[in-house]
């Protein structure tokens, strides 16, 4: 047994446990932090020394977010905006996606490169003409001034992991479906789409995590409070004399929850886009 | 360009007229010997192509391409403010003249490059890390890859404040381990090096998980035979990461640190929320910069022409990259 013992002894003091757990608290105490103050009263959370576990655990902080400061709008501002974007880009991308891997179009080349150029483009470079165009058409603080540029800057990125995945579907289903006398587009949506299902996945996590967490251009065009996202109603909370973290923490666990229960969900979809994102692009 | 109708992808084969032009039948001379018919289907199938991609390209166009031109022309112009919004009163180079004599646009470039270079060399080491780490563990790595997506996925400006928390002076967890740890009194986020320090290790947080896993991915796939005929050969596991493991992760964290360098060049959530670019200027980077001129002191001109300096330093970046890279893996399809 003791040689056993011994091995047991030199896994857990290896190397890689230790890094295993140093990686594990450098990346959970922060979030354990965020957790635990959104369950404490307002006082404690700005105790000195600060109490590692709430003296007394309370949901008034969540009902002070929802109730008082009304972050249930932000929620439903966001969702509309983030799931109509994502739904537009994945269809535009589906198909853009589609001619720039499987038909013989001139110019993919420079479109791609294009695509790539712009969609790393900082945003701040180009806020003050959205602005105005915002202005102009009478679409600043509404649903469809965010949603068009949403869409816009994640298209590019959306038609590259389209592409990627349409590349991988093996030649010649497509003659097939034109023997059987089917239009293109046809093909495209019932041989072609369900073939290339994780990319939808992984298309649609992305452009919903970066609309999702997307700041400055929400903040710039619909910075009124009935149209304000999470992340600019996160933001804007509190005064320069007053910062009311508890509430804070609630609104941010509520929105970080579920995301992370998306993300854990279509693990996959989200690694594998990264990765295709990385290794094919 | 002729396609933009969106109905003709049902009209068959017929040769339309403006064919002509660029792209005759045996173009690219792929296969010398196809039979008409094929060709007449090829030029059908590019015209389909195009229909499909112009919705796509019209929305970019519209709104990233025309602004981005449209940005490009207020920063070379004498803006003014007035009631019905702005005017623009000439063409100038004053704007860019202003940002070349101004010490805080210098500072801030330099800023934003020394952020990015420490940030991302700091990520890619723990990142590279954290993935050899995460390859050696076997029922608990799905679970460490769940929790590094955790702050992968959050939003910006949640960590930013979770983050601005920890670092208050009068009650933040961090201030208080440095007074009761290390006997030292910090004001983290009042003086100019540790606030940068502190934002970095925010963002170090944030990312690192992103290297990790692109850098993860890309070591399952190495092929294990190598390491086995290495191993016969006598070498050691630091011989057989310089030798073997590194160099074929080169082009996964070469694109990994694209990605991430082309982001750190427009960073605003982080020191909008964490730092307000403070104390002074000492955060403040360009896109930060950029936005308080735009859309606090109101000065569209000077706003914009920070703003197009920012994207001229992220296109020039990934110009330059892909160039290496392409010059790096030649065979592989980039484009």
């Amino acid at each position: 047994m003791s040689a056993r013992d011994r091995s047991l002894l030199h896994r857990v003091f290896s190397p890689v446990t230790l890094g295993a757990v140093v990686l594990a608290l450098f990346t959970a105490l922060p979030l354990y932090w965020m957790v635990v103050n959104s369950l404490k009263p307002v006082t404690e959370v700005g105790a000195m020394p600060p109490t590692l576990w709430p003296g007394e655990v309370t949901g008034d902080n969540y009902v002070s977010a929802f109730v008082d400061q009304g972050f249930g709008r932000y929620i439903l501002n966001s969702l509309v905006v983030c799931l109509s974007s994502t739904v537009v880009v994945v269809s535009l991308a589906t198909f853009a996606g589609y001619a720039l891997a499987r038909t013989p179009m001139r110019g993919r080349g420079p479109v791609m490169i294009a695509l790539l150029m712009v969609s790393v483009y900082p945003p701040i470079a180009v806020l003050v003409p959205l602005y105005v165009m915002a202005r102009e058409v009478g679409m600043l603080n509404s649903y469809p001034g965010l949603i068009i540029p949403y869409v816009a800057f994640n298209l590019p990125f959306a038609i590259w992991i389209m592409r990627n995945y349409m590349l991988a579907v093996p030649g010649g289903l497509e003659d097939a479906a034109r023997v059987d006398g089917a239009s293109a587009t046809r093909t495209v949506l019932s041989i072609i789409l369900p073939q290339v299902r994780p990319g939808v996945f992984t298309a649609g996590v992305f452009t919903f995590t970066a609309t999702w967490t997307e700041f400055l251009m929400a903040l710039t065009l619909n910075s009124q409070d009935a149209y304000r996202t999470i992340p600019v109603g996160i933001a804007l909370m509190g005064t320069v004399f007053e910062v009311p973290y508890g509430m804070i923490f609630a609104a941010a666990v509520v929105v970080t929850a579920p995301i992370a229960v998306l993300v854990l969900i279509f693990r996959k979809s989200v690694v594998a886009g990264l990765t295709a994102g990385a290794i094919k692009g | 360009m002729r396609t933009t109708t969106g109905k003709t992808t049902g009209i068959p084969a017929q040769r339309p007229p403006s064919e002509t032009g660029g792209d005759p039948a045996r173009g690219r001379g792929r296969r010398a010997g196809a039979p008409p018919r094929h060709d007449a289907q090829r030029r059908r199938m590019a015209r389909t192509g195009w229909t499909y991609t112009a919705p796509s390209l019209a929305v970019i166009g519209a709104i990233t391409l025309f602004p981005i031109v449209f940005s490009l022309v207020l920063s070379f112009s004498e803006v003014r403010i007035g009631y019905g919004g702005f005017v623009v009163e000439r063409l100038t180079l004053d704007n860019y003249l202003a940002l070349v004599r101004s010490s805080d646009w210098y500072y801030a470039l330099g800023f934003t490059v020394f952020y990015t270079v420490v940030t991302v060399a700091a990520e890619v080491v723990l990142g590279v890390l954290a993935a050899l780490v995460m390859e050696r563990l076997s029922a608990s790595r799905g679970w460490m890859m769940a929790l590094m997506l955790i702050p992968w996925s959050m939003i910006t400006v949640v960590s930013a404040r979770l983050w601005a928390y920890m670092y208050d002076s009068s009650y933040g967890v961090i201030t208080w381990l440095l007074q009761n740890v290390f006997g030292a009194n910090p004001l983290i986020l009042g003086t100019p090096a540790s606030a940068i320090g502190a934002m970095a290790v925010a963002d170090i947080w944030k990312t690192t998980p992103f290297v990790a896993i692109i850098v993860l991915a890309g070591l399952v796939m190495l092929p294990r035979d190598v390491y086995e005929s290495a191993e016969v050969d006598g070498a050691g596991p630091w011989t057989m990461f310089w030798r073997i493991t590194l160099p074929q992760l080169r082009p996964t964290i070469a694109v990994a640190v694209l990605f991430r360098i082309l982001q750190a060049f427009g960073v605003f959530d982080l020191p909008f929320v964490l730092t307000g670019g403070g104390p002074g200027i000492a955060t403040q980077s360009l896109a930060v910069m950029g936005y308080k001129v735009l859309f606090q002191d109101l000065n569209i001109g000077a706003g914009a022409a920070i703003a197009t300096s920012t994207g001229l330093l992220v296109a020039g970046a990934c110009l330059l990259f892909l160039k290496v890279f392409r010059a790096q893996v030649g065979k592989e399809d980039v484009a």
